[in-house]
């Protein structure tokens, strides 16, 4: 999953060794949590620009019907889906399973969540996924209520082999000075931390055709500056963690190491 | 092993009597148990288009086809045969079964005999049980639910449910979960068994395109009937393991 080290183009053609050679393993990233606004079409946002900052595609699911802003932003990539339908199911689920090494991330709708995890469970997707080089990531969205440790428990106990990272929005679900006593309610997961924004500077995000991977390319010139520069230091650290995700993933696989 | 016969039935139609028959034979193969089916539903035959090799169809109001089913269970080698009614045919066949002696036969002990009798969540089809009731000495007689749509089988009704279901003393019941709609649409399409379906292979053995999600739903349905014929320890009886 550490394509673009060559520096080519998704468009450009493979040469006949990559022919060979089979895809990477592709990443099936489920951005989630069991309660609305705690920044799960953020995060699906913001992985979906990074997968762009460094020149490779995605394929994007919004499950959300009534507000598929993370559609909206990624239209000829994300699409909005209904996962209460079957033929929604068989769109999402069939589509992930294509071991073509593209990256796949689902915006998960709260009022999806259980229906998604049943269904994976019931279907054996996980296993189905590993037998197709296809690998599923839980980024679950932590917040400050009493029902989100638990939720995270269930989940972790019902896909024990899946990897979750611990998302958490400070901008969107704020934990206050307790946060650490408060994650550490939650599966000793990994973490993910996405930072606060200064309501300004989140301001400038709203716009539907902001794309934050062409910002970090070539930030707009009518952008202000102080604006400018606070995006990119809220956007840095994100993408490092993004990246070094990969890079340990990377690690892990790399069966050349002792 | 005693030549083995499981008759699955119904007055009522549409209540999914072929269906719990594939489930059934594929329940069967699935755990290495030789099968003949016999497809009652002269001339088309509907059982005998998902299980083409090992079903006939027969017309089991005639006596050359009564014979071809029960004068061969003692000499076929395959033991058991699953037998799939036509819609209205239930009082009919078990009133040829009893003519011709083999429920006779079935007291004597020289055959297991199952009947899997299959209800419809209406008042007509739990009518049923009182009519199905003289026939059921010596046999092993569950009373399936088949959940084909959201329905209840009048369990809100205490009343209601004991007036039918009290009436008789069934080995026990069968409860069929409710398969996805689309998913049996698709291997309604593909003709072919359940678990051919779920392995993702045509009726000739080839790799097939079916979705994931569908084949899931039929794998997680076939596990949940396989866990209520597990639970009634229908391989047992088979082989009178009682």
């Amino acid at each position: 999953m550490l394509p673009g080290r060559d520096g080519r183009g998704p468009g450009d053609p493979p040469d006949d060794a990559e022919e060979a050679r089979p895809p990477p393993r592709s990443y099936v990233f489920i951005c989630c949590a069991p309660h609305g606004r705690v920044g799960v079409s953020t995060t699906a946002r913001l992985l979906s620009d990074y997968f762009l900052a460094s020149r490779r595609g995605f394929v994007g699911f919004d499950a959300d019907p009534h507000e598929p802003d993370y559609a909206q932003r990624f239209s000829g990539r994300a699409r909005n889906v209904d996962l209460n339908s079957t033929q929604g199911q068989i769109d999402v689920i069939d589509r992930l399973l294509v071991p073509d090494g593209e990256a796949k991330i689902i915006d998960l709708w709260s009022r999806s969540y259980d229906r998604f995890f049943t269904l994976i469970q019931d279907i054996g997707f996980v296993e189905e996924a590993r037998s197709q080089n296809v690998e599923p990531v839980i980024l679950f969205h932590a917040d400050p209520s009493q029902a989100s440790p638990s939720a995270a428990y269930q989940l972790a106990q019902a896909l024990p082999t899946v990897e979750t990272l611990l998302t958490y929005n400070e901008g969107a679900a704020p934990f206050g000075p307790q946060l650490q006593d408060k994650l550490a309610l939650y599966p000793p997961h990994r973490r993910l931390k996405i930072g606060a924004l200064d309501a300004l500077v989140g301001r400038a995000l709203q716009p539907l055709d902001l794309s934050l991977s062409y910002f970090l390319l070539d930030p707009p010139s009518e952008m202000s500056l102080v604006v400018r520069a606070g995006l990119k230091a809220w956007l840095t650290p994100i993408f490092a963690q993004f990246r070094a995700f990969e890079m340990r993933r990377a690690l892990e696989d790399a069966s050349w190491l002792i | 092993m005693k030549p083995a016969v499981i008759l699955v039935g119904a007055d009522k139609g549409g209540v999914g009597k072929t269906t719990v028959s594939r489930a059934l034979l594929d329940y069967l193969a699935a755990n290495n148990i030789l099968t003949r089916a016999f497809d009652t539903e002269f001339p088309r035959g509907t059982l005998k288009r998902f299980h083409g090799p090992i079903a006939e169809v027969v017309d089991i109001t005639q006596t050359s086809d009564q014979m071809r089913i029960l004068d061969t269970l003692n000499s076929a080698q395959i033991k058991v045969s699953v037998i799939d009614t036509r819609a209205g045919a239930l009082s009919a066949t078990l009133r040829a079964l009893r003519d011709v002696g083999f429920l006779e036969a079935v007291k004597s002990n020289d055959f297991t005999f199952t009947l899997l009798h299959v209800l419809g969540p209406s008042i007509a089809s739990l009518d049923e049980i009182a009519e199905t009731a003289p026939f059921i000495e010596g046999a092993n007689y569950f009373l399936v639910k088949n959940h084909i749509n959201a329905t209840t089988f009048f369990e809100w009704d205490p009343v209601t449910n004991r007036r039918y279901f009290e009436r008789v003393n069934p080995a026990g019941e069968i409860v069929i979960p409710k398969l996805d709609e689309m998913a049996y649409e698709q291997v309604e399409i593909a003709g072919v068994p359940f678990s051919t379906f779920v392995a993702n292979k045509t009726a000739e053995g080839d790799p097939a395109n079916s979705s994931f999600v569908l084949r899931g739903y039929v794998r997680t349905w076939q596990n949940k009937i396989a866990e209520e014929l597990r639970r009634v320890r229908l391989l047992d009886i088979l082989a009178q393991r009682t």
